[in-house]
Parts: structure tokens; sequence; C-alpha cells
């Protein structure tokens, strides 16, 4: 049978290979490897907590401020220190800021390019277009101009990052006249995540590899004219998902909806949950901690998991926790049999589970389905649970969660989770500003003692993050981290069962296996 | 002036309605962001005029975390899209590009083939394992980097990782993460490289560097190299354990943070944060008690600030963590805490001054030293434990012959 490969992964963060055998035109077996090794835990060893904060954000460029988050957290769990309520607040808005920012540059710049084609749009009729941006209530914007800089562009002849990709491929099935308006998204997209990293770079110094939540809470003060630049800012990037990442979310979701019977996975939802409310309790996080298997909900714990390596480049122990990990790597020849990754196979409870977006929409939703109130009473707020409904109305399948565990379900997620997290910043800046106003904020605590073992569980965008730390004496005795992608590209495990992602991808129809797009689609909609 | 005599770049700019006089304002942005003073404005805008085809240019990932790339989206002199569609044809850029698989990997081989190419490089060389901590469809890391960099006309390091291994590179460098200019010397490619430090590094500095290549070098190494005021710093790569000279622009490492801090005033007053996220925080004092780098490291951040000049570190509140220096986390780590190390710009390299590690309220003293600012003579440091003339640590090290 014919193995197809795509290596490099591009439009990703890292580095990242997907091997797929394809039958009559389906996938029937896959392998995803992670196939970059830097030795951040060791590195970390006899080192200061504080340290850990700056050097495990290294890991991700692109979410680095949750890495920063986790890392703190689990020197706070370690050291019993319990941050200031001003301290919670600053914190959300930052992961908020980077949440956003890193939704809108995933759909624009690494996904989109999967569905839209930049070359096709040059056919578009800027009139038509108009009318089509009207008819899908999306943003208006200057179509002409940007089909006269994309002719000039194709005009000069070099194609720059657009070169030598399949634009031909029968996947690139729009209408010109909307993959103009996704183009032009496209490009103002780059500016909107761009303000919204301002936001980042107001609170921590700048993006990437922010500077201020320090252990004990952040190092950021916030003053009155500081809290107007970040609340002008997040409704400038709010604007622009209501009106652009949304509508043109549906808009292209009618053209794919075969991506709603494959790409689904191993139906194992895992979300340590992120944005803290005043309790710091993780099960009533906005977006809350649990576990879900065929859409019903558990609880789950840092104690669940564990790290197989039978298939990793790791000659050290297997089935250990990462409060116990060992990181001893030794490459031999990658062999989809033998061992083919630097990703350890994590697993909760047991089982391979997918992070990210999805799952923490999917177990917010269970919890709303439960009859929690996720926002605390917060007014003005789109929920996860009136997201999804809405959407599921709007493309014909009410009452359907289950279509949710699909490619297109997995990119849904992500826009959605958007519009949650932009409606939620706006209560916290105000909740600042009372904080503020009333005088009694504080924002850093100090640690009382120097020795401790704890975890921090939270999460980046693209999925679950948690940092396990033992500090003796003020020192680093142990480090150990099971970062997002770690989840989803997971290899197979000791007992040989699939990851999340080679999960996804087995089923999945390939209409051409010298151009594997479907594998493409599926690949990105994890945000590896 | 008719629109036949403008070249390509031009040409597209007025496409996109860019007035002459937003055209001299961003040549005249150029200018400064290349130290020089704004009368250059017109030169540059000539030589953009003059421009014809976008310049081809590989951007390749080593062992990196993306973060550089990251920080290049944040730019708006000019913005990314400008980038990428009228200034480089980047026909390899793992983040953005649209193919993958082997038709990215084309893209690598067409470029080569065809020359005349600029290589931009983020992320550690990944040596460990044989080379094999990084593999791209089956090729060591290195040797995809030996390969691009030996048919390049010139190589830009971007980012911490990409100058000398960055946090990969630091004890006990499990990974055998080494910079690009180390790895170069190793196989004897001696295409000339200059260094971006920072992790991540500044957009606006990669972006000067492409202007000062395509309009002030006029696509001539050796001009650019002749054109570009470049400082030398030599350090030493204890994975190879070999000597290593590295170029940066002298503009973006030519002073320390510290020379250029706004909180300078407070540090000069005696006015310092010793707590985190306190009142002396609001009032923008100086960091130097809890840990700021800022003496020791050698960069303009102050100046081109960072996501568009809307802030940068100090200014966020938290203390310099010295990410420009050279082997950044182990000369600088505990972060909060003493110096372990000094870091002298210029041809000295990086040297170890006799006084590393006087103390005042557990953070050290040293670069006053340095700056022969007599601080602790007029009382002006106050209310720190005396300073000792080296700590137990450093007398330890010294003895090992420093940092190196």
């Amino acid at each position: 049978m014919a193995r197809t490969v795509i290596d490099p992964v591009t439009r990703i963060e890292g580095h990242l290979r997907v091997e797929v055998e394809v039958k009559d035109g389906k996938v029937v077996d896959a392998w995803s490897s992670g196939t970059l090794y830097r030795g951040m835990e060791t590195v970390l060893l006899d080192r200061s907590p504080e340290d850990a904060f700056y050097v495990t954000q290294r890991i991700c460029g692109v979410c680095p401020i949750s890495h920063s988050h986790a890392s703190a957290q689990a020197t706070e769990n370690a050291l019993g220190i319990t941050i200031p309520e001003g301290g919670r607040l600053v914190r959300n808005l930052l992961e908020a800021a980077q949440f956003l920012h890193s939704h809108i540059l995933w759909f624009y710049q690494l996904a989109a390019l999967d569905y839209v084609s930049p070359i096709n749009a040059l056919n578009a009729d800027i009139a038509d277009t108009y009318a089509l941006a009207q008819a899908a209530g999306t943003r208006v914007a200057d179509f002409g101009a940007v089909a006269n800089r994309l002719k000039a562009f194709a005009e000069n002849g070099q194609m720059s990052i657009f070169s030598n990709h399949y634009w031909d491929h029968p996947g690139y099935a729009l209408p010109p006249e909307l993959d103009l308006i996704a183009t032009t998204h496209y490009l103002e997209a780059l500016e909107v995540q761009a303000v919204a990293n301002e936001i980042v770079a107001i609170i921590a110094g700048k993006f990437s590899h922010p500077m201020t939540s320090v252990p004990g809470g952040t190092a950021f003060v916030p003053t009155a004219d500081k809290l107007d630049d970040i609340l002008f800012r997040f409704l400038k990037v709010k604007e622009f998902v209501d009106t652009a990442l949304i509508p043109d979310t549906l808009a292209i979701a009618p053209f794919i909806l075969d991506a709603t019977t494959y790409g689904g996975g191993c139906g194992n939802f895992i979300s340590w949950g992120v944005f803290e409310k005043s309790d710091l309790v993780p099960e009533n996080r906005y977006m809350p901690r649990g576990f879900a298997q065929g859409l019903k909900a558990e609880g789950i714990s840092p104690d669940d998991v564990t790290e197989d390596v039978k298939h990793s480049w790791y000659s050290s122990g297997t089935g250990l926790n990462p409060s116990k990990s060992e990181t001893q790597v030794k490459y031999e020849e990658y062999s989809t049999e033998g061992k083919y990754s630097y990703g350890k196979a994590v697993r909760a409870k047991g089982l391979p589970a997918e992070s990210g977006p999805l799952s923490r929409m999917i177990v917010t939703y269970l919890a709303e389905a439960a009859g929690t109130d996720v926002t605390g009473g917060a007014a003005d707020v789109r929920t996860p649970k009136m997201l999804i409904d809405s959407t599921l109305e709007a493309l014909g399948v009410a009452g359907k969660p289950e279509v949710l565990v699909s490619l297109l379900g997995r990119v849904a997620a992500r826009n959605l989770e958007a519009a949650y997290v932009a409606d939620l910043a706006l209560v916290w800046v105000n909740e600042l500003v009372a904080a503020l106003a009333g005088g009694e904020a504080k924002f850093w605590q100090a640690a009382e003692k120097d020795t401790g073992a704890g975890v921090g569980a939270w999460e980046a965008p693209r999925g679950s993050v948690a940092h396990w730390i033992d500090i003796k004496s003020g020192k680093i005795a142990h480090y150990g981290i099971v970062a997002p992608t770690t989840w989803d590209i997971a290899p197979r495990d000791d007992n040989d069962v699939p990851g999340p992602m080679e999960q996804a991808l087995i089923g999945a129809p390939i209409a051409d296996p010298e151009r594997p797009l479907e594998a493409l689609r599926i690949a990105h909609s994890f945000d590896p | 002036m008719a629109q036949e005599a403008h070249g390509a770049i031009y040409d597209l700019l007025a496409v996109r309605g860019v007035s002459r006089r937003d055209f001299m304002k961003y040549c005249g942005y150029v200018a400064a962001t290349l130290g020089l003073s704004e009368a250059a404005a017109p030169q540059i805008a000539a030589a953009v005029e003059k421009g014809a085809k976008l310049k081809p240019a590989l951007w390749l990932n080593g062992g990196s975390c993306t973060g550089c790339t990251e920080s290049m989206a944040q730019v708006d002199t000019p913005d990314v899209a400008t980038i990428v569609l009228e200034l480089l044809s980047l026909n390899y850029f793992e983040t953005i590009m649209a193919a993958a698989g082997k038709q990215a990997e084309k893209n690598i081989a067409d470029t080569i083939a065809a020359g005349n190419y600029l290589l931009i490089y983020e992320g550690a060389v990944m040596m460990g394992e044989d080379g094999n901590t990084l593999l791209v469809n089956g090729h060591k890391g290195k040797d995809i980097l030996e390969e691009a960099a030996a048919g390049a006309q010139a190589i830009l390091a971007v980012g911490a990782c990409a100058v000398d291994g960055g946090w990969i590179y630091a004890h006990p460098n499990p990974a055998g993460g080494i910079g690009v200019q180390s790895f170069l010397d190793s196989v004897k490619v001696a295409t000339p490289v200059v260094n971006l430090p920072c992790c991540p590094t500044s957009p606006e500095w990669v972006v000067a560097m492409v202007v000062q290549w395509l309009l002030v070098a006029g696509d001539d190494p050796a001009v650019f190299l002749e054109k570009t005021a470049l400082l030398e710093k030599k350090y030493h790569d204890t994975y190879r354990d070999a000597d290593v000279s590295l170029l940066y622009p002298e503009y973006i490492v030519g002073s320390t943070i510290h020379d250029n801090c706004p909180r300078r005033g407070h540090f000069e007053n005696g006015e310092f944060v010793t707590e985190f996220g306190s009142e002396e925080e609001a009032k923008g004092y100086c960091l130097y008690k809890v840990g700021c780098k800022g003496p020791q490291t050698y960069t303009q951040c102050p100046v081109t600030r960072w996501n568009r000049s809307v802030s940068w570190c100090v200014n966020s509140g938290a203390p310099c963590i010295g990410c420009g220096g050279l082997n950044w986390v182990d000369n600088n780590a505990p972060f909060f805490k003493r110096l372990s190390s000094m870091q002298m710009g210029g041809s000295l390299g990086n040297v170890q001054p006799g006084s590393v590690g006087a103390v005042v309220g557990g953070v050290a003293a040293a670069a006053l030293v340095a700056h022969g600012l007599g601080m602790k003579a007029t009382g002006r440091i106050g209310d720190g434990p005396p300073m000792e003339e080296m700590k137990a640590y450093d007398r330890k090290r010294m003895a090992k012959g420093g940092d190196k």
C-alpha cells in the first residue's frame, strides 16, 4: 500500500511529520511525529523557579504566555502562594489577548490556505464580491484595491510564500468572490493579530516571550491610562472576530460540509481549565477543568497523566507521571513499526486525549448543559453553549453537538471560542477598572518557603499545558512538562494505540495521494 | 514623475495607493532604523525606485520555538504583507508558506539552484544525537543549513538561538544546540553571517538589515559588509570547544539597555522597585534591585521597543533578563538575583571584570564599575548590605576561567 508523507508540515509552530497509508482513496493508517528535541527539562535542573518561568515559555513562540502561566502556577502551587485578585485579572487579560491573537492568526494565516485560494481570487468579480460579503454578513473592505494588489503580485511572477502549492487541487472549491473576501481578511488579520499582541506588549513588555506574570502574581501594575490602551484594543479585536472571523467561518462551512463526516479522532477530550475566577478553583474556571468521553463529562486530575515511550526516541522509563518523568534521549532510525517521534505518548486515565478549543468548548458545553453558569453571572457574554447551539442551527444540524467531533467541528470550535474570550476580556477590564478605583488592588505575593512540589495545569490556545515542579531549597530538583501539542500529536503508546491526530487521520478521504490536502487540513485543525 | 521611471517596488506601492508623501515618510523611517540621518531618505527612495524584482530569500527554522517568526508578524515598518508580497520573495518560510511536504522542499532546492538569495536562519543548529535532534523529511537540520548557507549571498542569524544556541545551549545543553556562525566555522562555509540578538529578535532589526542589503548595499555582499557598521564579539563555544567571532550591526548592540533606559533617572536618584507589583513600580522606578540586567546587556531595546513600539520589558515592570547577551541563560540566571557575569561589548568580546558580584540588596551592582558611575561612593545606592569584592560563586567560576 502506498505511503504518503508530509514533512515538513508547514504553517505550524515547530517541526512535524505526518505519514499516512492510503487505500482506495482513504487513510487506513497514520503516524504523527515530532522531529525536534531541545532538552528543556534537563536545562532547568538546579536553577531557580523564576528561571523556569522565563525559560519554559521558550517551548513555543506562539503560546509562550500559557507556558509562563503554567510554570508560575506550578511554583505557586509548590510554595503555597495565593496570587492576589489584581494578579488574577491581569493574567486573565494577558492570556485572553494571546488567545485572540493565536486564534485569528491560526484561522487566516495557518489554516485558511487549505480552503482559500488567493490565486482563484484573481478571477473574482468585484461587484459580486461586495454583494456576497453583504449577503454573508461579513466585513466589507476595498476589495478592488486588494484585487489590484494581488494582480500586481501575480504578474511579477514571483510567488513568494504561495510558491509551488497545488492550487489546482479540487479541494479548492470556493467561488472566486469568497476567495477574494477571505484573502482580504487574511491581510486584515495580520494587522488585527498584531493589535492583540500590542495588548500583550502593554501588559508583558513584548510578544513573543512575555516578562511579567512572574511566580506570585504579576510585575505589571496597571494604571487608568494603560487600561484605556488595553480596552480600546480589545474592542478593535472583538469587532474583527464578530465581523470577519465568525461570519467567514459560516460562509466557508457550506462548501466543506463533508468535513463533518471525518477527522473526528479519538473522541476523548481533556481540558485543564483556563481563565481564573476569584476562588482560583480549576473546576470553576470560565472554561472549567474536565474530561469527556463520548460527550459525557468526567473529572480529571494531573495525577491521571502518564507518558509512554515505546515508540518515542527515549531510553528512560515509560508509563510515568510527569512528576517523576525521565527524558534520556536516544535517537535510532525512524521506523513506524518501532520508534518514530520525539513526542512521548501522553495519556489521560490511560487513554489518548485530544486537547484544544474543541475539547474546552465540549467540556464547557457539557458543564453548561448540566446547569453550571460558567460566566459567574457576567452579563453580555456569549457562552460556549449559546455559540455552539446557534452555529449548529445555522448549519442545519440543530441539537446535534456530536457533529462537532469532526474536522469542521474542530475548525469552528476554535473560532467560536474566540468570540467567548473576546466577550470575557471586556468583563475583566471592567473588573480591573473597578478594583483600581477601589484602591485595594494587589498584584504580587511573595513566597514564604523555598521547598515543595506542585503542578500548574492550564490551557494554551492550542491545548492543555501542565508543568510539574519539585523545588528543594529554592532550586529545581525536577521539572516535567506536557505541552499542548504533546497531547495531540502523541505517537502510539505502549499498547500500540494511536494518538489523537493519528486517529483523526484514519478514515479520512485522500483524493490524490501526491497532493494530500485533506491530511494537511486535519493536521492544521489541531493547530499543532 | 512619470510612473515608468520607477522600479517594481515603487510601482507596487503605488498600486496599493501609497502616496509619494507616504513613501518618503517610509524611507525616512528606514533611514532612522538603519541609524542614518533622515537626510538619507531621498537616497533610499532613489534606491527603491531603481529596484527590480523581489529579492529571493529562504527563511529556515532550526531548533526554534517560532518566536522570531511570530515577532516578524508584529512588524509594521513595513507590514508583513508588504514584505512577502512586495519586498522579498520568501520562497521557503515554514510558518506561513502555503506549500507543505515535498512541494515545500522543492522550493528550497529551486532557490538554491537559481542562486543570488538571502538566507535567514531562526533557531539553534542542532548537533545532538549526531545531528538527529532535528529532522526534516529525514534530513538532518544541520545539513539543510549547510547546503543553503553555502549558496547564499549572506545570512541573517535571527534571535539568540541562531546567534549562539540561545537557551538550548545553556548547561548542560543535552540537545547539542549551537549558533549558526559556530556551525558554519565547523563545516568551513565562509558566507558572511550578520547576527541579530534577543529572544525573540526584533522585527525592525530584520527589516533594517534587509533594506540595508537591498537599498544601501545594492545586493552586493562586499558592499554590504563595507557599508554596514558592524561590531565583532568573540565567545568560546563550549560544545565545539572552539573560539567563535560574531558580527553584529553596531547600531543594534553598540550601547547598553541601561544607557538608553527611560528609567535611568530613577537609578541616578536611587529610586528603586524592591518588590513586584508595588507602588514604586506604578511610579516607574528603576528595576535594578529586582535583578535588571540592563547594565550588562548591549542592545537598543529601549529605542526600538517592541510590538510596533508599544512597550518593552522594563516599561511593563519586568527587569531585563539579558536575552540580548551571549549564552544568556547561563550568564544571567537567576534572573531576579545577582549578576553572575558581565559582558563587555566590542572587540573585547565577553570578559569578566574583576569586580563582578558586588551586591546591593541581594542584587549585584557590577555594572557600576564598568560604567564608572561610582554610585556606591556617592551613597546613592543606599540601603543594601555592604558590597563584596567578589561572590564565592564567582570566585569559583573565575578560578575555572570564567564564562567562556
